[in-house]
């Protein structure tokens, strides 16, 4: 059970100079139908930053997420991944939609796990790590299952190789996962809402795993709701609300001298629940 | 029945051969063109969904006896002669089509959307996507349906005989109006018809407890 003093002390060393970004997202905004779900969002990430995405339920922090993957189209401003605008091209003068083949090789430097896992459910453990590296880097099978048990040795899970995901647990499975996205070796990985749909028990596996990412230098932005691990290993946090960000900083500075009511509101709901 | 089959056997077992050619040519074809067209009917371009639409409507919902026909006569009207076993192929191949593509289209659509993401996401081409992740799942999850449209095409392959294509219904009725035993001569066929399809069956339940592993959905 976290403490209060959980989401306040932070233990990595905080990066001040800022750099080029790996993702920039300028004045993006995303609505469905009538819904505004995102507004005017400005959000950098810069090379091994560690940024985590906060708020309440339907807040749009996994909309916001997914479009900076561009899995839900956004609906206008700028998302460029190494300084290539990401979705879309101009084409007579207008902004149209890129041609998939375009969207896939500007965010390649981007991996991605999900609330739900999403492995392949008749690939085995392996295979749904070497799938990618056999069909999109080439590799030989020999050499893409040489680089699958690597990665799946490195979050702990070799021994469970040719096991089918339907016999995993759930902290299992979303560790397949991220070994399925290191494969591609990205340079930064999306995490959304990545402990979610894990049994309390099963959560620290998953954890132990993005932490071990971000001390070797992983850049990562990640959609959460453990308040903990965002304090603990956080370069910056993000706090959002009705598709805004209403507050952005350090753990320590968020979680220890909120500015907006919004965000002390959040805070108070969720150390009575958690500390109670 | 007895008799007939044994002293008819040769041109039974020769229209019998005729059926299964037909038929499973049709059914060969039809499961390409059935994934294509489910492709177009699950395209997010309205003007690839509309047509494929169109098409899947027309050719289920008009009598296979009336699609036979119209081929049959309409290619000759714009100069292109073929067989009658050529048009009976070309018929039931593009009834079949319409058919498959539904029980695969209803496949796709049980796919998990996130399984795709994750694939686009890996850098995986859509094509590719579609190739080895969503349609191994798709075959396992419609292969009893795809099961039911073979033994359906199969069955309806007997309508043929009205182009004059000697397939193993025609034949019964060559045999029935020389012997006067039609009861017996179409007991002799149901048991083939009969016959071929629980082979199919088997077959079509052996695969699936075979590939019932990692079929689980999140």
């Amino acid at each position: 059970m976290p403490t209060a003093d959980a989401i306040t002390s932070p233990e990595t060393t905080k990066r001040q100079t800022p750099s080029k970004p790996i993702v920039e997202a300028r004045g993006i905004g995303k609505s469905f139908g009538e819904l505004e779900v995102l507004s005017d969002i400005d959000f950098r990430l810069e090379p091994s930053e560690v940024v985590c995405v906060i708020g309440p339920s339907g807040s749009g922090k996994s909309t916001l997420l997914r479009c900076l993957a561009f899995l839900e189209p956004y609906d206008h401003g700028s998302v460029h991944i190494d300084g290539q605008l990401l979705g879309y091209e101009q084409r007579g003068g207008m902004r149209v939609r890129a041609r998939e083949s375009h969207i896939d090789a500007v965010r390649a430097p981007v991996g991605m796990v999900f609330q739900h896992f999403h492995l392949w459910p008749h690939r085995t453990a392996l295979e749904n790590v070497t799938e990618a590296l056999r069909l999109v880097n080439r590799l030989s099978r020999r050499d893409a299952e040489a680089e699958g048990m690597a990665m799946l040795e490195r979050v702990g899970l070799a021994e469970r190789a040719g096991h089918f995901p339907e016999s995993l647990s759930g902290g299992q499975k979303q560790r397949v996962a991220i070994a399925r996205a290191l494969a591609m070796q990205p340079r930064v990985m999306f995490f959304d809402e990545p402990t979610s749909a894990l049994d309390p028990e099963l959560v620290g596996e998953v954890l132990d795993v993005m932490k071990q990412l971000a001390h070797d230098g992983m850049t990562m932005a990640i959609v959460t709701h453990e308040m903990g691990f965002a304090a603990k290993v956080a370069d910056r946090v993000v706090f959002m609300d009705q598709g805004r960000i209403v507050e952005s900083g350090a753990p320590e500075t968020l979680f220890r001298h909120p500015q907006s009511e919004r965000l002390k509101q959040f805070l108070n709901t969720w150390r009575e629940r958690h500390i109670d | 029945m007895l008799e007939i089959l044994l002293n008819h056997y040769p041109v039974l077992i020769k229209g019998l051969t005729t059926t299964l050619v037909v038929s499973l040519s049709a059914i060969a074809l039809g499961l390409v063109f059935g994934v294509l067209l489910a492709f177009g009917l699950t395209s997010r371009h309205r003007w690839v969904r509309w047509p494929c639409g169109l098409y899947r409507s027309f050719w289920r919902g008009t009598p296979i006896l009336l699609q036979l026909l119209l081929v049959f006569y309409l290619l000759p009207e714009v100069g292109i002669e073929v067989a009658p076993i050529t048009a009976a192929i070309l018929t039931l191949t593009l009834n079949t089509t319409a058919f498959q593509s539904e029980i695969f289209r209803s496949g796709i659509a049980h796919i998990p959307a996130g399984q795709i993401e994750a694939a686009r996401m890996a850098g995986i081409s859509a094509w590719q996507t579609r190739r080895r992740i969503v349609m191994p799942q798709v075959f396992r999850l419609t292969l009893p349906p795809l099961t039911n449209e073979i033994i359906t095409i199969l069955k309806n392959s007997s309508l043929i005989s009205v182009i004059a294509v000697t397939e193993l219904m025609r034949v019964s009725e060559q045999i029935a109006s020389r012997t006067f035993q039609p009861l017996e001569t179409y007991l002799a066929a149901a048991v083939l018809y009969l016959a071929v399809n629980l082979v199919l069956a088997q077959i079509s339940a052996h695969l699936e407890r075979r590939l019932a592993g990692g079929l689980a959905t999140e």
